[in-house]
């Protein structure tokens, strides 16, 4: 890597900022921490960092008004850092342009994990995508709308196909219930969420050993789903 | 406060005397017969008696009521004359039976009262005493990982450099394993913050239970990637009304209980049944089994920091209670047996009357 990549890191609390420094100078960032939503927004404005992450918890502005201002002129990647018990926190971020979160408490390789997942998608944004996704044994090739596992093909309906390959080409981050009940079902679709889990256990049931354990389409609970990624 | 009460009883005596009369005078216009009228002011009076405070209000409508017919409902109409024949024996009758009512219906009134309050006390008691034990438990639970963590630092601190590079490792490491133990336990003790307070209840939703668990041994196996577990769920999809980040958490507290004490490196299974509308999650170690003495008292948070294993770094302590509270929530059942080779958890939850997932296919060819 000829130039270092910037992180904005926005957080209140002194030890965990210290701490995400210390991991992402470890893995030759160069970081810049914030410790309000004012300071933030100008270091972003200013600095054009490549990555963003974003603990909700400010104590002057509320976590979700940034994201909102950030996402008016830019499209840089943001991770959303928050607590357990918050779904709907979690959700109302991801909707409102979030790129992916973390919970609060999160280890090393989990979180340069979530980073490296979030800069691969934003840097694909301008180019097409892949048009084959392969993971394990799992290969779905999207030219030609096949899915085969194995080795062997699986049969999807429509619906199930347009689901797995969303997930898919957005393969490490979380997409929520909202997000794919509006992408295959429409503006209009109902809150009710139950037909999606029915079609995602259809699905799991076809590309997956043991649904109990799966290894490629994984739940986060009052969240979404997230597919793996290699 | 006696001012109001006065004021209410006198509403109440004078509203329900003054329908009587009303009825009364309906009935006396069309049938002229003054039996019916003195059952309807004993009605009354038993009525004041029953929605009034103390016993006068009962026993001044009884007397009024005597009054009453005797000056309208009897010859001479509109006079008071207690001398005709036979009348003073009714209406010393009607006083009298008018005043019993009313102190009967009074008592008991009171005595319905003392009841609830005894009631209320006795279920406040069990509470506060619940409250106890678990703040009990959480301050042992507590304070055990955080005294290894400040012990730890500051020996670090203050001996760093006396130290040998694998002491500090050594210590870093007890910090650092403390810290996930504290960890464990807060989100234990916010779990139960989801749980409505008033009605011990939970918000409930359909989910597929192959989510629940998969998710629940994904957090698992980030916490402890080294223990083995089997888990069999039914191949038919299952949907089941839940919190389900509570029995997410029931299933990881029964998972790590199950690798923490049943001192055995065997694989634990987990398997889920139906069962006549129920769901039976069963959590199976291959180990030592339970201690039988300590049945009893296993969900009861305190038990296991009471007796034997005072380094309850690893005791139950609150999790097993918190696994109860949260089954209870969802009109559950929990329980623990000692099977031939080890110790069984089960939780049962009701299915509710959409169970299983017929199969709505939303498949479009």
């Amino acid at each position: 890597m000829s130039q270092k990549l910037t992180a904005v890191i926005i957080e209140d609390e002194k030890n965990i900022c210290r701490f995400i420094e210390s991991i992402l100078a470890g893995e030759s960032y160069k970081t810049i921490s914030a410790s309000t939503g004012t300071e933030a927004l100008s270091v972003i404005a200013s600095q054009c960092p490549d990555i963003i992450l974003l603990d909700l918890g400010l104590p002057d502005m509320d976590g979700m008004d940034i994201i909102r201002s950030v996402r008016s002129f830019t499209a840089t990647p943001i991770i959303v850092i928050s607590a357990r018990t918050q779904e709907n926190e979690k959700v109302a971020a991801l909707d409102w342009g979030a790129d992916d979160y973390i919970t609060k408490p999160f280890g090393t390789s989990e979180l340069m994990a979530r980073i490296r997942t979030a800069l691969r998608h934003s840097s694909h944004q301008g180019g097409g995508s892949d048009s084959v996704y392969s993971c394990g044994g799992l290969v779905i090739d999207f030219e030609k709308r096949l899915i085969s596992l194995d080795g062997e093909e699986i049969h999807l309906t429509q619906i199930e196909y347009k689901l797995v390959s969303m997930l898919a080409k957005q393969a490490g981050k979380v997409l929520t219930y909202d997000y794919l009940m509006r992408q295959i079902w429409g503006p209009y679709s109902d809150n009710n969420n139950q037909i999606l889990r029915v079609n995602m256990a259809h699905i799991r049931r076809k590309l997956e050993r043991n649904p109990a354990e799966p290894e490629y389409i994984f739940t986060e609970i009052g969240v979404g789903y997230r597919m793996r990624e290699e | 406060m006696k001012r109001a009460v006065l004021l209410h009883n006198i509403k109440i005596t004078l509203f329900l005397l003054t329908a009587a009369t009303l009825l009364s005078s309906v009935f006396f216009l069309l049938s002229h017969n003054s039996a019916n009228v003195a059952i309807l002011y004993v009605l009354a009076t038993m009525l004041v008696a029953q929605n009034t405070v103390g016993y006068v209000p009962g026993i001044a409508a009884a007397f009024l009521s005597v009054i009453f017919i005797n000056f309208v409902f009897t010859y001479p109409y509109l006079e008071l004359n207690f001398t005709l024949d036979g009348y003073p024996v009714t209406f010393l009758g009607m006083v009298i039976i008018a005043s019993l009512t009313s102190t009967l219906t009074t008592h008991l009134k009171e005595q319905t009262q003392i009841l609830k309050e005894r009631e209320h006390m006795l279920i406040e008691a069990e509470k506060e005493k619940m409250r106890a034990n678990l703040l009990r438990a959480i301050s042992h639970d507590l304070r055990t990982p955080l005294t290894g963590i400040i012990g730890s630092a500051e020996s670090y601190l203050e001996q760093e450099s006396a130290l040998s590079g694998d002491a500090k490792a050594k210590l870093v490491e007890n910090i650092s394993v403390d810290a996930q133990w504290l960890l464990h336990m807060v989100e234990n003790l916010l779990s139960v913050t989801r749980i409505n307070d008033q009605t011990a209840c939970v918000k409930t939703t359909l989910e597929p239970l192959e989510e629940v668990v998969s998710s629940a041994l994904q957090r698992f196996r980030k916490r402890l990637p080294d223990a083995v577990v089997h888990a069999r769920i039914p191949d038919q999809l299952l949907m089941i009304p839940m919190d389900a980040t509570l029995i997410e958490q029931v299933l990881i507290n029964l998972l790590e209980n199950a690798v923490y004490h049943s001192g055995s490196q065997m694989p634990v299974d987990l398997q889920v049944s139906v069962e006549e509308n129920q769901a039976c999650f069963h959590i199976r170690d291959y180990g030592t089994g339970l201690d039988p003495e300590a049945m009893d008292s296993l969900f009861d948070g305190y038990a296991s920091t009471r007796n034997h294993c005072s380094d309850s770094h690893k005791g139950m302590g609150i999790g097993l209670s918190i696994c109860k509270t949260i089954i209870n929530a969802h009109h559950g059942q929990i329980f623990a047996k000692n099977h031939p080779n080890g110790a069984e958890f089960t939780f049962i939850l009701p299915l509710g009357e959409l169970m299983y997932e017929s199969e709505t296919d939303s498949s479009d060819h």
